[in-house]
């Protein structure tokens, strides 16, 4: 039989100038279990916790219920208290009587009261049924393996490596680098690419925590947070890692514009990419026009892929600084030069001579040959008027599009993609470089096409959130999993569909077959109990019984009170 | 004869639903004493068991709140209650019981406002209901 | 009184981090250092942490409510055991360099022992003194004893020293009397702490610059102009007008409703850059005014629409396809008032074949102003050693370190370094976090 303890709060007088305490209290002495029944003028105070501190210890309680505020400020405190007085955690109810009730109800005091007992008694009796918790640890193994190496992939290994962290790079082309190695000059600054590669190898290459595999893939994913199975082919070799944390940091590839402005058929339409070879080799061609969301923010392809336009204006520069007496036009439909220095970029090219046009999608411009030269039709939507501009070399400004082999790290990773490739993190605004899958990280274009600093700061963002529980050395779980009674289980397979995070398995115990939750993937949401058949799926914290004995005492409060 | 006054059981979750309640009350948004709130984690997690058995033993109504559709904090539970309310709200109305009794709604944090008119709407519409029939058929 | 926080070594301490700055940013970063196992001391200027974003109604492009996923991260802040919160609190003093830097806050008087405060509410409620509401962007008033929003973090009332009555004039002292804890005291003082720091961060976010020096954009000319943030406060369920969208002059619910982009940005005279958010908070704004008024029409008045993040363009067109909203490239020449004090005229260029001038009346009107580095920024940067743009945000020149600032051990996240929205900023705050650590693993 349970030795339960009632606090009623008069917060001041938020409570008790509308809910009538000491009436509560009276009533919580009568109800099965209670032992001890007090009130404290704020029980969050100093005063107020030791008050219940000493009443835990004197009275030999063993379930604590506290009616109050709401829970979700203050349960960790009262969590704590108990703790400390040498009750387990999870043996605290709290119940909330000033914002669901006296705040609610000033008017009529009576019926608050009322119904506040009714709440108390409720909280009793679920109380009664809770049991002790140990919050699950798992132990993580010290090691993070980033898949890709590019500047993403680079950035987060060199983060890792840095903060003292075992950290294998797996790059699937023979040289490190990605674009980074295709593209010399990094805008808006102007940075050298080689001189970043060389830093961020030289963080890597001294250092006995980083391991880097060329000529490697992803061949297979094991485990959860903290103990993942990562298996690899190394040029044909089988590796298997064991890590704790795993980054996705498999970059993007250009849209090539097949059949579009003539490309792959007129001589001169090529795309940045190709232009950058260019420059690269101190070629700047006389008259260029770039043509902007080429494949993109069009039907198919409705996203704008952020970088291109702050690309044609570097490259304008480039060839500027390379040509001087160069004529460069760009069209576009708007120019998305966003923040300080991409708009100071927009005015320097402007201020340069660089022309801008703009088109719109109803009215396509044309790209042909004309006596030697390409010929450039365009509609401009600001002087509605059709001008032609000859060029030697034609820019097709495309978007990035996700990888090809992108769906095959999706599923040996089991995290989603969106309508268009690129890996859909956890929370669009507050989770930006998180999995919903615990442990695995998402950073770089292989997200979301972005520029090289936007690309390295949320390297480094997925390079702390790898860090977490590696340094912490262990997980802990909150003790509101779920679990299936083996003796109630019929292995139905419910609870693992209904699971948003893969937690549950149908598993063989003891020769049987029932469902078996992992503690470190389960975020307790009780998906699982709702979809079972059998009653066998239960969350700690909110099983069937102890909701059913909530429900039972209302029925018993409420209804003897109309009789 | 004093008026009706029905006992309500409300499931909230606590991300959502229970935080508009919270912040309900914080801005003193006044409601009538009718409901009481158990807190769940997720509106998924709601047995259509739990409607049932309040219902069968005499509660006036029961009242489901989740996050809107798109926000559930674990993805995709509220899917899941959307899809199961109805045919518990059927199987209600098999045995002849009012189906409003039962009632599924979105309320998020930010909510006070909605959940203060959610509350009162309820209470009326299971006041006009009158007392539930099987408090005359308690097991 | 001067409190030295951490000053004997000793036992194996925890490395301390200073993070200047309660907003997504400071919040983020703080929740970060700190689960990597540093002690963080986050200050904040305003009594509550949660900055901007706890302002707004909305987020793009997911129409998220912006409290509902903020509170809990705010939440966490307060309750991690590794995070000391330094709310109504200012950085005064920096000196050393890293990794042994000392900086000096001030602990500003809230006269209220904020150990005995429970946040219950009884003071504010018998406070005679009514004085203009920053959080609500002046469109109400709040109290000279006050929590600034309801889900303020810590939930600890604050007396405004400028207002009160009985720090003033020595009247009053209401509060006091109805106050059951005891948590009054008219006679506390500031008070500085010292914090023997390894690294500082600095995440002051923005402020809105003042259009009324653009006059030519109606605000202050007109009744019926509001800034974005206003309009953010007025659609708020918990906002001044309880979440009705009614305008100034009239109470009158608009129809026509029409956005000003770029009002001081892009701006040769005002301030160069793009604010990066604007044309898609408009866009959000523009959608969500249709659920308070479902048979408004808006108008975004623009330049250039960067819709240039995940799900934006496709954000864009739904405002165009589902929402009604128009998007006319043009930037208007004047704004003015339509009848007496009520509504506005807009005169704009059209362009394109049809080109010529037009002046159209509105409702209402909402500018989105230039978004400039916060009040205080420039002089705490100073105050640090790190240099500035010529924009006044605050330089992160090394790619290498994109989060370093120009002085060793601080480092810049969010807003005050770069115009930046949500994402962004809590990416950026958590690599400040990687980038702390690898400083403190450096240091030892």
């Amino acid at each position: 039989m349970a030795r339960t303890g009632v606090f009623i709060c008069h917060c001041g007088h938020n409570i008790a100038s509308i809910v009538a305490v000491e009436e509560v209290v009276k009533f919580a002495r009568t109800l099965p279990g209670v032992v001890v029944a007090d009130h404290n003028l704020y029980s969050c105070s100093e005063e107020g916790l030791s008050a219940i501190k000493t009443s835990i210890k004197q009275n030999n309680l063993d379930r604590v219920v506290v009616a109050a505020c709401t829970p979700r400020t203050h349960e960790p405190l009262f969590r704590k208290i108990c703790e400390e007085a040498g009750i387990n955690k999870y043996l605290f109810e709290f119940v909330n009587i000033r914002e669901h009730c006296s705040w609610i109800h000033a008017k009529e005091p009576g019926p608050a009261t009322e119904k506040a007992k009714r709440l108390v008694a409720m909280g009793v009796s679920k109380a009664a049924l809770l049991e002790p918790q140990a919050e699950t640890e798992s132990s993580v193994t010290p090691t993070a393996v980033v898949i890709g190496g590019g500047l993403a992939g680079l950035t987060a290994a060199a983060s890792l490596v840095a903060q003292d962290i075992d950290t294998h790079l797996v790059e699937q082309e023979g040289e490190i680098g990605g674009h980074l190695s295709r593209v010399s000059v990094l805008a808006p600054e102007f940075d050298e690419s080689r001189k970043l590669l060389d830093s961020l190898m030289s963080g890597l290459a001294g250092s006995e925590k980083a391991h880097i595999h060329l000529r490697s893939k992803l061949k297979d994913v094991h485990g959860f947070v903290g103990n993942f199975e990562v298996t690899i082919d190394e040029h044909g070799k089988e590796l298997k890692i064991p890590a704790g944390a795993i980054l996705v940091a498999t970059g993007a590839q250009e849209f090539q514009p097949v059949g579009e402005y003539g490309f792959g058929e007129l001589q001169g339409t090529i795309t940045q990419l190709d232009l950058e070879k260019m420059l690269s080799e101190g070629k700047a061609p006389n008259r260029t026009v770039f043509i902007q969301c080429v494949g993109s923010r069009q039907p198919g392809r409705e996203y704008c892929s952020r970088i291109c336009c702050n690309t044609s204006l570097k490259n304008a520069l480039r060839i500027l600084d390379l040509n001087p007496k160069a004529a460069v036009t760009i069209i576009h439909r708007d120019i998305m030069s966003y923040g300080t220095a991409w708009e100071e970029l927009y005015r320097r090219a402007s201020e340069r001579g660089v022309r801008f046009l703009r088109y719109a999608l109803a009215n396509p411009t044309k790209v042909t040959r004309k006596d030697g030269s390409l010929l450039v039709e365009v509609y401009d939507e600001t002087l509605a008027e059709r001008i032609n501009v000859e060029a030697d070399v034609v820019v097709l400004a495309t978007p990035m599009v996700s990888r090809e082999n992108s769906g095959d790290v999706s599923k040996m990773l089991k995290v989603p993609r969106d309508k268009y490739g690129f890996f859909l993190e956890a929370h669009v605004k507050l989770r930006p470089v998180e999995f919903a899958t615990d442990g695995v990280f998402i950073c770089g274009s292989a997200r979301w096409p972005s520029s090289a600093k936007e690309v390295m700061c949320q390297a480094l963002a997925a390079a702390a959130k790898a860090a977490i529980p590696i340094k912490r050395g262990k997980v802990i779980i909150e003790a509101i999993t779920a679990w299936a009674d083996p003796d109630k289980c019929a292995a139905c397979g419910n609870c693992v569909t209904a699971c948003p995070y893969e937690a549950v398995e149908i598993a063989t115990q003891d020769g049987k077959q029932i469902a078996k939750v992992n503690d470190a993937q389960c975020k307790g949401c009780g998906a699982c109990v709702a979809a079972c058949p059998n009653d066998a799926m239960q969350q700690r914290g909110f099983t069937t019984r102890q909701l059913g004995a909530m429900i039972d005492s209302l029925v018993k409060n409420a209804l003897e009170a109309e009789q | 004869m004093t008026e009706f006054e029905p006992t309500i059981l409300a499931f909230c979750c606590n991300w959502c639903s229970y935080a508009g309640a919270d912040l309900a009350g914080v801005s003193r948004l006044q409601m009538p004493p009718n409901v009481h709130i158990v807190r769940v984690m997720c509106s998924a997690s709601v047995k259509p068991e739990y409607a049932i058995k309040a219902i069968s033993q005499g509660i006036d109504g029961v009242l489901v709140l989740g996050c809107h559709i798109g926000d559930c904090h674990y993805m995709t539970g509220n899917h899941r209650t959307a899809k199961r309310f109805p045919v518990v709200q059927k199987l209600l109305e098999d045995v002849g019981i009012d189906k409003t009794r039962l009632r599924l709604d979105w309320v998020s944090a930010a909510e006070g406002e909605k959940f203060q008119k959610v509350v009162t709407e309820f209470v009326e519409d299971v006041k006009r209901l009158g007392p539930n029939p099987l408090k005359e058929v308690r097991f | 009184m001067h409190k030295d926080v951490g000053q004997s070594g000793g036992l194996a301490m925890k490395q301390k981090v200073v993070v200047i700055g309660g907003g997504i940013a400071g919040i983020q970063a703080s929740l970060d250092i700190a689960d990597l196992g540093y002690e963080v001391h986050l200050v904040e200027r305003s009594p509550s942490i949660g900055g901007r974003m706890a302002q707004l109604d909305k987020t793009f492009p997911t129409n998220d409510c912006s409290m509902c996923i903020l509170s809990p991260k705010m939440i966490m802040c307060a309750g991690h055991e590794n995070i000391h919160l330094h709310t109504y609190s200012e950085v005064t003093g920096v000196t050393g360099k890293f990794p042994k830097l000392k900086v000096t806050v001030k602990h500003k008087a809230r006269y209220i022992n904020i150990a005995r405060c429970t946040g219950c509410g009884d003071c504010v409620a018998k406070c005679p003194v009514k004085v203009m509401n920053e959080f609500e962007e002046g469109l109400s008033k709040r109290k000279a004893i006050y929590l600034p929003f309801p889900q303020a973090v810590p939930r600890k009332v604050t007396i405004d020293a400028e207002h009160c009555r009985m720090i003033t004039e020595k009247k009053c002292g209401v509060c006091k009397k109805v106050c059951q804890a005891g948590a009054i005291d008219y006679e506390q003082k500031d008070e500085f702490v010292k914090i023997g720091a390894a690294a500082v961060v600095i995440a002051t976010g923005f402020d809105l610059s003042d259009t009324s020096k653009l006059p030519q954009h109606g605000m202050g000319v007109c009744k019926d102009v509001v800034t974005s943030l206003q309009l953010e406060r007025i659609l708020s369920a918990s906002g001044p007008t309880g979440g009705h969208l009614v305008r100034a002059s009239d109470g009158m619910e608009p129809k026509k409703l029409a956005f000003v982009q770029c009002v001081g940005s892009r701006d040769a005279k005002a301030f160069r850059y793009c604010s990066s958010v604007c044309c898609m908070y408009a866009t959000k704004e523009a959608i969500l005014v249709r659920e308070h008024v479902p048979d408004i029409n808006s108008t975004i008045f623009y330049m250039d629409m960067r819709a240039t993040g995940k799900g934006f363009q496709e954000f864009v067109l739904r405002a165009q396809a589902n929402y009604g909203v128009r998007y006319i490239r043009s930037r208007p020449a004047i704004v003015q008032p339509a009848h007496g004090e009520s509504g506005v005229l807009v005169t704009y260029e059209t362009g394109g074949a049809a080109s010529e001038q037009l002046t159209e009346e509105f409702d209402m009107l909402v500018v989105c102003p230039a978004l400039v580095p916060s009040k205080g920024s420039v002089e705490l940067a100073e105050l640090m050693g790190a240099r500035l743009g010529e924009d006044r945000f605050i330089m992160t020149p090394s790619l290498r370190n994109p989060v370093d600032s120009t002085k060793k051990g601080v480092l810049v996240c969010g807003f005050a370094g770069e115009p930046m929205d949500i994402p962004d900023s809590v990416a950026q705050a958590s690599g400040v976090a990687a980038r702390v650590a690898e400083l403190l693993q450096e240091a030892g």
